[in-house]
């Protein structure tokens, strides 16, 4: 896990992000626990409160549950919203293609056509 | 978030001349590491020193371990460094373990030993005649030598003193990481409390903030929450005279001016161009002190 200590983003939500990847895209399965909190401020060399937080916000999120004395699992995904979460990553992306090509000045079908291509060379 | 205590404070006051700590209700959050912050003579060291039984002339009560009454019991779960010199003056590094191993009943020799070693107290290969007393040993070598003898011991709680103040960059790093092993290991049923100037170089392993003026209690919280209640405001040099009320430990300089605001104020300064930011800790505290210092400071 990468934490930078002056990006601007809160070192609670770089955790929270990064263990979000982790559970979403099947590297951590359900049921598998999250490190323990004091466990991984350890390792991180950050507070436990912070750790602590960003575990909160995995639990608001719904992707994880709290057992009291126990520590967070992770939560059986729905694989209807875990698409819908890639779907709107896409489109994120597609989106930022999309302005990219309008400053450049460059037409939807050549748009279609970088897309078509990078999709077959994909494959 | 399910948050115990492991002292809890009521009506603890102590008079001195020109002082007076006044604490109507603390309580200490168990299993974190929390941080005291204040000005010298705020009450820090008065406040811990009460704690930990050195200073018995106050008023009021404290509860530890949630209701624990006794005496050698809550002695031997606290470990306490400070300032002052415990060690007598003409004891060698070895005879501090001698003497710790017979006053403690839970006092780890050769835990004692490695940690000496691991902070470069002792070199390995030190022949026993050659060794300093600790009359003869710099400030750092000493905190460092009473540390090593607090964390030989198994505790509950650990009170210090200003830890970090004689310590190297290096060293201060190393007792980071020793405080956060504490924690893991304690698993939520070992704390620390400890007060210190140097809040940047502790600010990634404090928890809880208590902020100190005048003998008082003047802001305390999680660490993360403080970070919310308040947000770092930069602006330009044409609203500081409006934004200079709103702005906690306001500051001009010719190009702008910067300050925290708290969260909920924040609409007080609709229309001014601002940019914000998350505050640290470091940043809070000079300015909450700035606040209630009677000092002539800033501006």
């Amino acid at each position: 896990m990468k934490i930078l200590q002056n990006s601007g983003v809160p070192i609670y939500q770089q955790i929270a992000a990064q263990f979000t990847e982790d559970i979403l895209s099947g590297k951590m399965k359900q049921g598998e626990y999250l490190p323990s909190i004091r466990g991984l401020a350890k390792e991180l060399r950050i507070s436990v409160i912070t750790t602590m937080k960003a575990y909160e916000e995995l639990e608001k999120q719904g992707l994880v549950t709290a057992v009291q004395g126990k520590g967070y699992y992770v939560n059986a995904q729905d694989s209807e919203m875990l698409k819908e979460q890639h779907m709107r990553k896409m489109e994120e992306h597609l989106l930022n293609a999309i302005s990219a090509a309008k400053i450049a000045g460059i037409s939807n079908d050549e748009v279609i056509g970088i897309l078509k291509m990078l999709m077959d060379s994909g494959e | 978030m399910n948050i115990q205590s492991v002292i809890a404070m009521h009506n603890l006051t102590k008079e001195f001349k020109g002082f007076a700590l006044n604490i109507p209700a603390l309580e200490i959050p168990k299993g974190f590491a929390t941080a005291l912050i204040g000005e010298n003579g705020a009450g820090k060291s008065t406040l811990i020193n009460i704690l930990a039984g050195i200073r018995l002339d106050y008023k009021g009560e404290i509860d530890y371990f949630n209701g624990e009454k006794e005496d050698k019991v809550i002695r031997e779960n606290i470990g306490y460094t400070g300032p002052g010199n415990y060690f007598m003056p003409h004891w060698t590094i070895e005879q501090v373990g001698e003497v710790s191993e017979l006053l403690f009943d839970q006092f780890h020799r050769e835990r004692y030993e490695r940690l000496c070693k691991d902070l470069g107290v002792k070199s390995p290969d030190t022949n026993k005649k050659k060794e300093k007393t600790i009359a003869k040993l710099s400030d750092g070598m000493r905190m460092k030598t009473m540390l090593a003898a607090v964390f030989a011991r198994d505790t509950k709680m650990l009170l210090l003193d200003e830890p970090a103040s004689p310590l190297d960059p290096l060293m201060r790093d190393k007792l980071c990481a020793m405080i956060r092993g504490y924690l893991e290991e304690g698993n939520e049923e070992k704390t620390v409390l400890f007060s210190t100037h140097n809040i940047s170089d502790m600010e990634n392993v404090t928890d809880y903030a208590i902020i100190m003026e005048k003998g008082k209690i003047v802001e305390q919280g999680f660490v993360e929450d403080l970070k919310e209640k308040y947000i770092l405001i930069k602006g330009e040099k044409t609203d500081e005279n409006r934004a200079e009320g709103i702005l906690l430990g306001f500051e001009k300089n010719a190009y702008g001016y910067e300050g925290l605001c708290l969260a909920e104020d924040l609409d007080k300064l609709a229309g001014l161009d601002i940019v914000t930011e998350t505050p640290t800790l470091s940043q809070i505290s000079v300015a909450v002190m700035k606040k209630y210092t009677s000092l002539q400071v800033g501006g």
